[in-house]
């Protein structure tokens, strides 16, 4: 025993992935080799360096403030915010160049060093403000947390985009709702994916550090377990809080800068919008409980990169409107992932798939999406045979299903 | 350890099975209209990204469509698609890095939603250097900022076309007995390049008595754009003119005009002829239209690309007889103003053909009644153009 | 005509597992009509999943269930319903939400001729079980906002409302006062007279030996014996259910009684909730070194929040001084009162000790992280070997360190979060009703822990609902009632009728 106990081998054993780990890492492996064979082009094949580039650019670009969303998802609150803080972020950055060397950026010319990076730390500065102004709406203005980052998903992007037309206005010749980003130290983090994949490694570890091995981290998963006890056992829970809001915000303030390097550009009105539910999602596909207090870095981690595996797989498969179908697939594959890992078990054998009301009417829809969505990829003769046959295929299962329930007989009692 | 069979391991294969499943059917069929390019086997793709969605942009599809058959693309291996943007710069951004990883992409034609948007250019160059043929259509890049950002572009000139839209905006004031007065523009997005090569167009040639009073985006949002024009006129109750920029702006102004009723206050010109335009044109809301020809962008599209792909160099030479000399790298397709039937042969119509016999001559422009050019649309089975 | 003595239920040969545990094994049982059936046995010893099979909420792996001689299927609640069976559970199974009225009538509200609801119906039907239960409680009441005991009441209205003839009550009176617990009875003497057959759940020796007719013992999913009440004896009882022999222990016989560690002086809180339960007036009481303070009264005396002020865990203002160790203190946050040694055990573990995502080890150390650090990170080794001592001295059973806390049973549990506190070393415990919800051999061991830390010169004050336990461990008791303090009795001086008369004098 006396070996487990050195450091690093401690480490290894307290790392080792839960069951569920293991599950989406095996999924992620059958996907890319799913992928890889029904892709024509056999892209992953011929070009696997650039579509990993791809994959781990934009793994890296979610998972930063999705470690963001985990925290704040462990610490028993929400972040719905970190979409609109991407906006804020990034147009602070670029609005504090302009300010800073208005001739530079206006003439896509290099803005120095320095003015980059007093720049980023205005952004991130940002991000502790955004999380400090959470904290306060939800501990002192006693604002459940959903309402209090409802309120700063609309508001951030509304402010950032004022303040870039602003700004605009004041340093440009026009009014603007943009502004472009043309320093070198952006491009070559555009150009290099190891900029962005990097600082997400370290990131990840350095949380995974925190929330494991750290006290703060221990208190959080108590503050998420249970608030009440939590504070009953001594712990500032406002402090907490306060961390990981700030947190939440500032991974998401870090990511802004990614995205303004990635888009060359900082556009509050519509960069980053919706991006908050990724996070979420690979947050929860990865492990994190929504009731808080229970979730994992490695798990986020793969969350984030299974999201962007298939993302990137019906994209190969599906290579003209490929987005057309993405929203679906990513909806169902977050559904049923999240269902596994948070271990429901459907598969018991006293449950009925198809009880009572609900469950016929629910026979018509399940029929109606299997055979809207075969008519639409596969022709309209093949989507009407899919629909019927499913709708067969489940009244089936209804009736096997209320036979064996109703052997077991009903007895009324008689005086 | 157990967790090979592990129950939640089976249902991920479950997913992955059911996901792909339904669309890993869809290998080669791109798109339910290209019915005739299934004969043949395809090896190879053009791409068109738009900036948005509009109809605009499935007439371009038809030109497209149309200059495939024409130029016999099928029996070439080849097929032309159009993928449509969601009005994002990031969205074009993704589109081509997808497209750099996939090997059988011969030309990529873009309508860039952003002039100065250093990334997009810069996914341009990347395809280029793979060998990919990339021009710009309807939207380019700014040429001053990236001028080896593409070789060719195809479309309206923009600044040509605002000038006309600005001329016939003054005509019409003018015979009005409106001598000044102030206009506001509305479009999807400022920062556009055709947005604004046009907007600055039709301020130039309005002239110095009319006043530019506000220039307003809506971002795709075609309910935004209802409530811009509402914004507008209660801002600035005294504007006498109000211009649309996009095709679907050009709907949303007359609608709100109508809806305030007050049409005889405010002269309306537009661009582009949405469907709904048309309609309103011939019930009297539009006063006049400059109408760009989308249909020959796609079909100018499909040979110009074909002629890249193939090293056709009298092709490239008749489209780009002055290449060497600035503005030698953009082919324009013609515009036209259409005026409403009620003006035709009126003398005392606010323009008449006589008006702009200089630019019809030299070929850029063409007057046409709204009856004749609807029947030209009938002709081509268009809704708008 | 149903006589006397026919059977009304007979449970024969059930079993039920649980992955992992056998919860009964060939269970037999055979309850008269019109008698109250007592079911007695430890925590896991089965009585609650026996009841809960009678009343529809399991389904048996095995055996067969005879309702009035009938051989029947439950599958769900309201199947047992129509039997005529009603099960009054011992977690409340309220909507805080609504209304009483509407509680009681969940699921089978009244309705008018044209299908709404009919809430004169209700309220009436409700006032008239509220009477028959005389409880004061108005049915348009928000549940939410009532006490634990009266919630439990409005419960068993419910079931009352159902007219079942067979009523199972698992554990009814854990969360009533004495005075309550005493018109329960009343009111099962009420339903037996009117022929119901009451199954009764229960490891409160005097409760069983009063209202019983015969008791059933259960140990680990076994049926033990059935036998007659008036032949046989409490500590039989309680030696077939544990095993064993429990031996009254002579708790409190050395008093080594030392220095005042906490004295409070006039507290006074004005609560801002609009009940009147928050409220303290000139609250004063001293603990020494060694001793045991026993806080006695109803609920809603004010108990809790004294020991919560003193913590710093209310957001309340106070007056008044409290000091300790002789210094005077003020605290606001829990962590100062722990720093400074005083600490507390909350009353309701599930809602405010337990952290029910972390396990054994996490919950132990979670107040004493700082002492498990090595080179500025957490050590799983430190927090392990820190661990393990109160878990020796408390006597945790667990099936391993890094079980989630939930597999632990009640009492267990309570264990760890005393450990808890234990590892700070504090020199003065409050303890909020520590024995509810845990059973006999769990309860004697707290004890036997109480007598240990006192005995090292902790300061221990205790609060309960159970007159016995305080009257076994305190060395002096004082009673509260209505936010003040209205007696105090030295050990020898004090007994039940005297505590309850100055607990529920206004």
């Amino acid at each position: 025993m006396k070996l487990w106990s050195s450091f690093p081998l401690h480490a290894v054993r307290k790392w080792w992935p839960s069951n569920n780990e293991w599950s989406l890492l095996v999924a992620i492996v059958l996907a890319i080799v799913f992928t890889a064979i029904v892709d024509t082009n056999h892209t992953y094949f011929f070009r696997p360096m650039e579509s990993l580039r791809d994959i781990a650019r934009n793994s890296a670009m979610l998972g930063i403030f999705s470690l963001g969303a985990a925290v704040v998802i462990i610490a028993g609150g929400i972040d719905l915010s970190s979409g609109s803080m991407i906006a804020l972020s990034g147009t602070v950055c670029s609005v504090t160049m302009l300010s800073l060397a208005p001739t530079e950026m206006m003439a896509f010319k290099p803005v120095g060093s320095a003015v980059v990076l007093i720049a980023v730390l205005a952004s991130l500065l940002t991000g502790f403000f955004v999380g400090t102004l959470h904290t306060w709406l939800i501990t002192v203005v006693r604002l459940p947390p959903f309402i209090a980052t409802l309120a700063t998903l609309v508001g951030l992007r509304s402010f950032a985009r004022a303040v870039c037309e602003s700004s605009t206005a004041v340093l440009t010749p026009t009014k603007s709702a943009l502004i472009n980003v043309a320093d070198p130290a952006f491009k070559v983090v555009r150009e290099n994916v190891w900029f962005s994949v990097g600082t997400f490694l370290v990131l990840a570890f350095l949380t995974w550090l925190m929330l494991s091995r750290t006290v703060l981290g221990r208190h959080l998963k108590a503050l998420g377990g249970n608030e009440q006890a939590a504070r009953l056992a001594g712990i500032h829970t406002e402090n907490v809080k306060w961390f990981a809001y700030c947190f939440g915000a500032m991974t998401a303030a870090l990511a802004g800068l990614f995205y303004i390097a990635n888009e060359s550009v900082a556009a509050p009105v519509n960069q980053g919008r919706g991006h908050e539910l990724n996070a979420i999602a690979a947050a929860v596909v990865g492990g994190c409980s929504l009731s808080g207090g229970v979730g994992t870095v490695q798990g986020t981690v793969l969350g984030a990169f299974f999201l962007r595996v298939v993302i990137d797989a019906v994209s190969k498969i599906i290579k003209t409107g490929a987005d057309v179908y993405e929203g679906l697939i990513v909806g169902v594959v977050v559904v049923l992932a999240v269902t596994f890992a948070q271990g429901v078990n459907g598969l018991r054998q006293d449950r009925r798939f198809l009880p009572g009301a609900l469950g016929l009417c629910t026979i018509p829809v399940l029929a109606l999406l299997a055979g809207s969505l075969a008519s639409m990829t596969t022709g309209a003769a093949s989507g009407l045979a899919t629909g019927f046959t499913a709708f067969i295929a489940l009244v089936a299962l209804r009736i096997w299903e209320s036979r064996s329930h109703g052997k077991r007989v009903q007895v009324s009692i008689s005086g | 350890m157990s967790f090979v069979f592990s129950r939640s391991m089976r249902t991920y294969c479950l997913i992955f099975l059911i996901g792909f499943g339904v669309t890993g059917c869809n290998k080669s069929n791109v798109n339910p209209q290209d019915k005739t390019q299934r004969t043949r086997k395809v090896s190879q793709r053009f791409i068109f990204i738009t900036n948005g969605d509009d109809p605009y942009f499935d007439v371009l599809n038809a030109g497209l469509q149309a200059g495939a058959e024409k130029f016999a693309l099928a029996d070439k291996g080849l097929e032309v698609v159009m993928e449509k943007n969601n009005a994002t710069a990031q969205g074009q951004i993704d589109r081509l890095r997808q497209l750099v990883t996939q090997a059988d992409v011969a030309g990529v034609a873009i309508s860039v939603i952003q002039a100065e948007n250093v990334a997009i250019v810069e996914e341009m160059k990347r395809l280029t250097e793979k060998g990919v043929s990339v021009i710009t259509v309807d939207g380019d890049i700014n040429q001053k900022l990236f001028s080896d950002g593409r070789p060719y572009y195809i479309g309206t000139d923009n600044s040509i076309a605002g000038r006309l839209l600005g001329t016939a905006g003054r005509k019409v004031l003018e015979s009005r007995g409106i001598t000044e007065g102030g206009f506001i523009q509305f479009t999807g997005f400022t920062d556009n390049d055709n947005a604004r090569a046009r907007m600055n167009g039709c301020r130039e040639a309005i002239g110095k008595n009319y006043s530019e009073v506000d220039r307003m985006a809506d971002s795709f949002d075609h309910s935004r754009a209802r409530d811009n024009v509402r914004s507008a006129l209660v801002n600035h109750p005294d504007v006498k003119a109000l211009v649309g920029i996009w095709a679907y702006n050009a709907p949303a102004i007359a609608e709100v005009v109508a809806e305030r009723g007050i049409r005889d206050q405010v002269s309306i010109f537009t661009f582009d002829a949405a469907a709904q335009a048309i309609e309103h044109m011939a019930n009297g809301n539009i006063d006049c239209m400059i109408v760009q020809n989308p249909f020959e962008m796609g079909v100018q599209t499909v040979r110009l690309l074909l002629a890249m792909q193939e090293g056709q160099d009298a092709v490239l030479t008749s489209m780009f007889p002055d290449y060497d000399q600035p503005g030698g790298d953009k082919f324009t397709t013609g515009l036209r103003l259409i005026i409403p039937d009620a003006w035709e042969n009126d003398e005392d119509a606010p323009i008449s053909k006589k008006d702009l016999e200089s630019a019809v001559s030299a070929g850029t422009l063409e007057v046409l009644s709204l009856s004749v050019f609807r029947e030209w649309l009938k002709k081509y089975g268009l809704s708008s153009s | 005509m149903n006589k006397l003595g026919e059977i009304a239920v007979a449970m024969k040969g059930i079993t039920k597992q649980f992955p992992g545990v056998v919860a009964l094994d060939c269970v037999t049982l055979q309850v008269r009509r019109g008698e109250v059936h007592a079911i007695c046995g430890e925590n896991g010893a089965g009585k609650s999943t026996l009841m809960k099979i009678l009343s529809g909420v399991h389904q048996p792996d095995a055996g067969e269930l005879e309702i009035a001689g009938q051989s029947v299927q439950f599958h769900s609640t309201r199947d047992a319903e129509n039997a005529g069976v009603a099960i009054i559970h011992q977690e409340l199974e309220l909507v805080e939400e609504l209304t009483v009225a509407a509680n009681v009538f969940l699921g089978r509200e009244p309705r008018t001729r044209f299908g709404l609801l009919n809430d004169a119906i209700a309220r009436r039907k409700t006032e008239e079980l509220l009477g028959l239960l005389e409880a004061s409680i108005s049915p348009g009441e928000m549940t939410g906002g009532l006490r634990v005991g009266d919630q439990q009441l409005v419960e068993i209205a419910k079931a009352l409302s159902l007219h079942a003839s067979i009523i199972v009550m698992d554990e009814p009176t854990s969360a009533l006062t004495d005075a309550e617990a005493e018109r329960l009875e009343r009111t099962i003497s009420t339903l037996r007279q009117q022929g119901c057959t009451i199954l009764y759940i229960s490891h409160k020796m005097d409760e069983v030996f009063r209202l019983a007719d015969r008791i059933t013992i259960l140990r680990d999913g076994c049926h033990v014996c059935t036998i007659d009440k008036e032949g046989t004896t409490t500590s039989e009882v309680t030696g077939w259910m544990v095993g064993r022999e429990i031996t009254e222990h002579r708790f409190r016989s050395q008093q080594a009684i030392g220095t005042c560690l906490l004295e409070v002086e006039n507290l006074c809180v004005a609560s801002q909730d609009s009940r009147q339960s928050g409220q303290l007036h000139n609250v004063s009481f001293r603990v020494h070194a060694g001793e045991v303070l026993g806080i006695a009264g109803l609920m809603g005396a004010g108990r809790t929040e004294v020991l919560e002020t003193i913590f710093g865990a209310s957001p309340n203002q106070w007056q008044g001084r409290i000091s300790l160790g002789g210094e005077p203190v003020s605290f606001t946050h829990p962590s100062d009162a722990c720093k400074a040694g005083l600490v507390m055990v909350p009353e309701d573990r599930k809602r405010l000790g337990i952290f029910a995502n972390l396990n054994v080890t996490e919950n132990i150390s979670i107040c004493s992280l700082f002492h498990a650090m090595r080179n500025g990170l957490l050590s799983k080794q430190i927090e392990e070997d820190i661990v393990a001592e109160p878990i020796h001295q408390v006597g945790i059973k667990a099936p391993s360190l890094t079980a989630n806390i939930s597999e632990l049973s009640g009492g267990n549990q309570q264990k760890c979060i005393i450990s808890r506190w234990l590892l700070t070393k504090p020199r003065v415990l409050l303890l909020d009703d520590p024995t509810r919800g845990i059973d006999v051999g769990a309860k004697a061991e707290l004890y036997e822990l109480i007598e240990t830390l006192c005995q090292n010169g902790l300061a221990v004050i205790l609060t309960s609902s159970e007159l016995p336990e305080l009257l076994t461990l305190a060395d002096r008791i004082i009673v509260m009632a209505e936010g003040r303090v209205t007696a105090e009795f030295p050990r020898d001086e004090a007994d039940e009728k005297k505590i309850m008369a100055a607990a529920t004098l206004a």
